[in-house]
């Protein structure tokens, strides 16, 4: 009875504190944190980079095997708010796994970038309330 | 017979075990109102309409909430995603599936405005009744704002 108390408690736990995706980050060269006034562009795998932007790091979303809130838009507005807190005003997705059999996540490799242009004129994904 | 009864007993209990998501469901309607009111709102920068306003929202997901309205100041805040008391009804009940179910649909979780060292940020008000959230912002005159002149109805 004990065993099966632990289990259940075990998996409230699990629950409760495991369902963000695992994000992984590596800034290189962080920049002044933005405002959230500041446009930041969201570029999907087909929406190409302007010319002369500075690299600023990269983030990775993984499935942390009790991921929930994983979806596109969801991770799209994850990573605008650490590419802001980054000085990054655009997030690029360079990979993107959709959700399988394997996983019920978006699975998603995003590059950001700080470009001295207007970001608001450039062709991009629009993010909606899922 | 017996077998029959004892499935449909058994597929009783693993239905109504998932106590959050049947009491609660997915998803949490949140009704946002301002004082004034007709405050542009957005949530995670995508404009909703203005105030008032009421969205149905996922519940295993944060939004941030901003508030804009001509003359006064623009108004930001977090709804969290906290613990919602009906999950503690899977253990009550013995419901080991709704002990899975219930993370995954998001049901373990219920909206709340944000709270910092146990306090609402300034001029935020909620409630809840029906599991429906009802937040109301009381908006601050911008400071750097001048009036120039007031419209009055002509009679």
């Amino acid at each position: 009875m004990k065993q099966i108390t632990k289990i259940l408690f075990l998996i409230t736990v699990i629950g409760i504190t495991s369902c963000s995706p695992k994000i992984t980050s590596n800034f290189t060269n962080p920049q002044p944190k933005l405002s959230i006034d500041e446009n930041v562009a969201l570029l999907d795998i087909d929406n190409s980079l302007p010319e002369n932007v500075v690299k600023v790091g990269e983030l990775r979303f993984q499935d942390s095997m009790f991921s929930t809130d994983c979806s596109f838009n969801s991770l799209m507005n994850q990573a605008r708010v650490e590419a802001r807190k980054n000085g990054a005003n655009i997030v690029k997705v360079i990979n993107k796994k959709k959700p399988d059999l394997w996983s019920s996540c978006y699975r998603l490799k995003i590059e950001l970038y700080k470009y001295d242009g207007d970001v608001s004129s450039l062709n991009q994904y629009e993010l909606k309330l899922d | 017979m017996k077998i029959i009864i004892k499935t449909l007993l058994l597929s009783t209990i693993l239905l109504l075990s998932s106590c959050a998501t049947i009491i609660s469901g997915s998803r949490q309607n949140v009704e946002i109102n301002s004082e004034p009111t007709s405050a542009k709102v957005y949530l995670n920068e995508i404009e909703v309409g203005t105030t008032p306003v009421q969205k149905s929202l996922k519940r295993n997901q944060e939004y941030r909430l901003v508030l804009k309205l001509d003359g006064y100041q623009t108004y930001e805040t977090k709804l969290e995603k906290k613990f919602n008391a009906w999950y503690i009804g899977n253990i009550a009940f013995g419901g080991l599936i709704g002990i899975i179910i219930d993370p995954i649909t998001g049901a373990i979780h219920k909206l709340k405005p944000e709270e910092v060292d146990g306090n609402l940020k300034k001029g935020t008000t909620y409630d809840t009744k029906g599991g429906k959230l009802f937040v109301k912002i009381s908006m601050d005159i911008d400071p750097n704002s001048e009036k120039v002149g007031q419209l009055e109805k002509s009679e």
